[in-house]
């Protein structure tokens, strides 16, 4: 896998967003299952990265996935 | 420190009280599941096990250990990241006891948020675009849908994105704060 469609990928499974299936359940990002191992762990790592940050940025402390959670509570 | 000092008015159905508990578990969560990580896709478990959180609270047994709800979730979170290795048919792991579980929940730090914002404000035009893009969608919008909306190509904005945390990272280091350096794979 050439580096540049690497690092797409390992940036598609650093976001919060994930599909829901039809019972609601959220959906594994699918280039998840594109990378190989390490680069399950460098998008697990940055994830981590990405999160703290994103939550240092939030007026309430919390990160895209804490905004996600809340967003489900709030629509049920 | 316990954050269940919010547990009671979780239980009431008090959502401002849920969101500083979630702040404050995020990372002990995530952190729970670094052995997972080649394997499931974490962020699907994280978020349905906070989830379960909200959903469970009452039903939370207490204990004189403190931070009852976050062992509680820790202890969902590997169940379910478990339940995603089986669909997958692969090895099935013991679940660990309350003594091997990290309770290490994180406090507010403002020192910490004004050197990201110094640092955010110091981020080129197009890597700057692309965090705020992705921090305002809340992770409710797909990366195509975020790319749309600011007018981006989805891989320029997916690189930026990277470019953005790099960036902040480094400028980070340079103050001498490290952001989760030890998970680095």
């Amino acid at each position: 896998m050439i580096s540049d469609e690497r690092e797409v990928l390992i940036e598609r499974v650093v976001t919060a967003h994930r599909s829901r299936d039809p019972f609601d359940a959220l959906k594994p990002e699918p280039a998840f299952y594109d990378l190989d191992e390490a680069g399950r762990r460098e998008a697990y790592a940055r994830t981590v990265q990405t999160r703290l940050l994103e939550a240092a940025l939030d007026e309430a402390g919390l990160s895209s996935t804490g905004r996600a959670v809340l967003a489900r509570i709030a629509h049920g | 420190m316990d954050l269940d000092v919010h547990l009671e008015a979780i239980v009431a159905g008090d959502v401002q009280a849920f969101a500083r508990w979630v702040a404050g578990a995020e990372p002990a969560v995530r952190g729970h599941l670094l052995r997972f990580a080649s394997e499931v896709d974490v962020e699907i478990v994280v978020q349905e096990a906070l989830l379960r959180a909200w959903q469970l609270a009452p039903k939370v047994e207490r204990d004189h250990r403190g931070n009852c709800l976050l062992r509680f979730t820790l202890r969902a979170a590997h169940n379910l990241a478990i339940d995603e290795l089986r669909r997958r048919q692969r090895e099935v792991l013991r679940s660990p006891n309350d003594a091997e579980l990290p309770i290490d929940p994180v406090e507010p730090d403002p020192l910490l948020r004004r050197a990201v914002e110094e640092c955010q404000q110091a981020l080129p035009r197009n890597p700057a675009r692309a965090l705020a893009a992705r921090c305002e969608a809340h992770g409710l919008e797909s990366d195509e849908q975020i790319a749309e909306r600011i007018g981006m190509k989805l891989n320029t904005l997916l690189k930026n994105f990277g470019r953005a945390r790099r960036f902040l990272l480094e400028c980070l280091e340079r103050r001498g704060i490290r952001l989760g350096g030890e998970l680095s794979a």
